[in-house]
């Protein structure tokens, strides 16, 4: 078929609106950079955890709490990050949260002067903070960039480019950090200047890639602040303001409410196996740091892979049926890792990742189903179950601490056994009138 | 160590990096030829100590060669390399000898050559008969272990029945191990409760039959020293076929190797090894030797590669290591 322009003619012969206004383009682009940007940050996390307790020799509890900083400010900005955008619009809500990432990252560098640790996670904390913001602004941003009927496709065009930055962060990991660590062999014949010496060399490393995504948000800042842009005016769903009863509703929906309950563990679950496969691997079966990193990669591919196969299914099976089979799936994935101490668990935790793929879209699916208008306020509650991946990995690490590396794969066991838990009621009981809204 | 298999993406970073790497190299530095000579092939322990040399060499922009003997007693081959690495011009040689003495004059000549030698894992003897020796502390290693089998026996409540199974006569390492962990145990030659202590040459099955020889001597062992960990295992092959309680036993040995940790320390019939590393060795040989060349830093003496003790049973005021530690830095 002819096309003219950038608009495709419809069947019914009327013009097709474009994906993304003409003048909000660039705009989109950029925006686009901060969706590959902030899955860079999250997932070169995952790395530093380990990298973390090699550095400054502790425990693996004592690492986890990287991942506390990280999604804890994200649990904790959620409802601040609504409010900026609310009150002062997606410009202000996008610049503010790129400009308190940039500070985040920038702040690595006098962290790692100091050698102090906390002051890595309080760097990581900020980021994280700025990074909640800029999620938060930009999805309802992108939303608002063009006709309604095509949001959903300019999202998930939008989305598609995180998996893009969760692979280029562990990439970055795999390539600039691991490879290059103070091997632990080594530290045993070190006197302690060397010790120093090593630790701020190791710690330079870590700098390096938080520099540079720091550089790059602060560009995409410069390119936004400085560029007028016909702002779309903040959507209703935004604005909306829960009434009286809608927080009442949603406790008494028991599909929404057991939801939430199973995004928290889902989340948990995710954030654990993706904090741990480095660990696994080089604890349990003795890849070396440089080898590591990429099982973790392989991890990531195997989710966004699996994402386009289960969408795939989704369309033949019904989808609590799916995250059914799925979820028991990663909990055996889970056990053979707990028990088979060697590759077989090490191909299996990264397995999991197959069965993380459908979760939180389905869950928030099912969740939301019916709900209405209380759909709106409701969705906020799913994304705060994030929660789940500041806290669990500290319990996984607890476990690894007392009962040994491969028994941490336990709690994420556990949480997807949960999650399994959930399809199941949700098989097996039929929707109460009252609960689907009129 | 494991090594993963590496995605061809990494590879191409790592072309990448070592391209750079030499480029910035061989502008700025002399250039610096290395050679290291091991024993035999196969050895896992060797095969780390290879490939460490060889990350380290392209890190520092030295040109590595290596040989390697067929096996522990080949003197031969090891003359042989050594001269070639002579005539190729090698500034310096990393050796670990088959021979403490079948060596020296091929070591002198070398060194009358100009060529600095390091004998590294091995002494000579006389040790002063290369320019250093990079090693573990042998004597700390059976210390270690022995300290940590005291605690944990009386730990249990155990009376103390030890069995030794020691090396071969007139082996250093397995001299000085035997001495630390007496030393470190509290264990006096003539004893009452040393129940005995033979050779088992380091291999597995005399291992076995010399743990089976003790035992018919006195049953009630509850303190077994292995001087390295095939004789370990074949102590537990003993013991496990004379019904014995693992639990009811302190085994300890001298390595860290892979096979050692995983299958023996994880599980928990060994009960520690003090964890040696080969890496240190080539890492530090070859870079002191570049060091000598380009900045006139000429090493001497003994270096010691350090050593941990790996348990996953900690005793009471013993420092130790976790498994999980033992696991990322093992060799093979």
């Amino acid at each position: 078929m002819a096309t003219t322009g950038s608009t495709v003619p419809t069947e019914r012969g009327a013009p097709r609106p474009p994906l993304v206004s003409r003048e909000l383009r660039v705009p989109f682009i950029l925006l686009i950079l901060c969706f590959a940007a902030w899955g860079a940050a999250a997932n070169l996390t995952d790395i530093l955890v380990g990298v973390f307790r090699s550095i400054f020799d502790m425990s693996n509890f004592q690492s986890s709490l990287v991942q506390f900083a990280y999604y804890g400010a994200y649990f904790a900005l959620a409802i601040p990050a609504g409010f900026i955008t609310n009150r002062f619009g997606y410009k202000a809500g996008v610049l503010t949260g790129l400009g308190l990432a940039a500070v985040g990252g920038v702040l690595f560098l006098p962290a790692s002067q100091l050698l102090v640790y906390e002051y890595f996670l309080l760097a990581l904390f900020v980021l994280a903070a700025g990074l909640s913001i800029l999620e938060t602004s930009a999805n309802p941003f992108v939303i608002a960039m063009g006709d309604e009927g095509s949001a959903t496709q300019r999202l998930n065009l939008a989305q598609a480019f995180n998996p893009v930055g969760a692979n280029i962060g562990v990439l970055m990991g795999a390539v600039l950090i691991l490879p290059r660590l103070t091997s632990e062999a080594e530290k045993t014949i070190l006197g302690p200047n060397e010790l120093v010496a090593s630790q701020e060399a190791d710690l330079g490393l870590v700098l390096t890639p938080y520099l540079g995504i720091a550089a790059v948000l602060l560009l995409i800042w410069l390119l936004i602040a400085f560029r007028k842009m016909p702002l779309p005016p903040v959507s209703a769903a935004l604005e909306a303001v829960p009434s009286g009863n809608t927080a009442g509703r949603l406790w008494k929906n028991r599909h929404y409410r057991y939801g939430v309950v199973a995004q928290f563990f889902n989340v948990a679950a995710q954030t654990c196996v993706w904090t741990f496969t480095i660990l696994y691997a080089q604890d349990v079966v003795g890849v070396s740091a440089e080898g590591s990193g990429w099982f973790l990669q392989a991890s990531l591919i195997l989710f966004l892979v699996s994402r386009f196969v289960m969408t795939w299914l989704l369309g033949i099976f019904r989808p609590t049926l799916l995250l059914l089979v799925m979820a028991l799936f990663g909990v055996a994935c889970c056990a053979v890792a707990v028990v088979s101490m060697n590759m077989l668990g090490l191909i299996a935790v990264v397995a999991i990742s197959a069965s993380l793929s459908l979760m939180f879209p389905t869950i928030y699916g099912v969740a939301l189903q019916g709900l209405g208008d209380d759909a709106k306020f409701g969705a906020a509650g799913l994304v705060m179950a994030i929660l789940g991946g500041a806290l669990l990995p500290m319990v996984h690490a607890a476990v690894m601490d007392t009962a040994g590396a491969a028994a941490g794969y336990a709690v994420p066991g556990i949480c997807l056994a949960l999650v399994a838990g959930y399809a199941v009621f949700d098989l097996r009981t039929r929707r109460d009138p009252a609960e689907v809204a009129s | 160590m494991i090594r993963a298999a590496r995605p061809a993406v990494y590879g191409a970073a790592a072309a990448l990096a070592l391209t750079l790497t030499a480029c910035t190299s061989s502008e700025s530095q002399d250039p610096v030829v290395v050679g290291l000579i091991t024993k035999q092939e196969e050895n896992p322990y060797w095969v780390t100590m290879r490939e460490v040399a060889q990350d380290t060499a392209d890190d520092e922009g030295v040109e590595l060669l290596t040989a390697t003997g067929t096996s522990d007693v080949d003197v031969d081959s090891q003359v042989t390399a050594l001269e070639e690495m002579v005539a190729d011009g090698a500034d310096g040689v990393l050796i670990a000898p088959t021979d403490s003495t079948a060596l020296l004059p091929a070591i002198q000549s070398a060194q009358e050559a100009g060529v600095l030698v390091i004998a590294v894992d091995t002494p000579v003897d006389p040790e002063d008969a290369v320019d250093a020796f990079f090693a573990t502390d042998n004597l700390v290693a059976g210390e270690l272990v022995g300290r940590y089998a005291a605690a944990k026996a009386a730990e249990l409540g155990l009376e103390p029945r030890v069995a030794v199974l020691d090396l071969a006569p007139g082996i250093a390492s397995g001299e000085l191990r035997r001495e630390g962990f007496f030393a470190g145990f509290g264990l006096e030659q003539d004893d009452p409760r040393l129940v005995g202590a033979l050779d088992t040459q380091g291999d597995r099955e005399e291992g076995q039959a010399a743990m089976e020889q003790l035992l018919a001597q006195d049953p009630g062992v509850n303190v077994v020293y292995a001087v390295n960990e095939p004789a370990a295992f074949g102590a537990l092959d003993a013991l496990e076929a004379a019904d014995i309680d693992l639990a009811d036993v302190v085994v300890v040995t001298v390595d860290g190797g892979c096979e050692a940790i995983k299958d023996g320390v994880r599980p928990g019939s060994i009960d520690a090894t003090s964890q040696q590393y080969p890496e240190n060795m080539a890492r530090e040989g070859v870079r002191a030797i570049a060091d000598a060349v380009r900045e006139g830093e000429q090493p001497s003496g003994f270096l010691d590669t350090g050593v941990q003790l790996i348990t996953g049973a900690p005793a009471p005021d013993v420092d130790s290591r976790g498994v999980a530690y033992g696991v990322r830095n093992c060799w093979g």
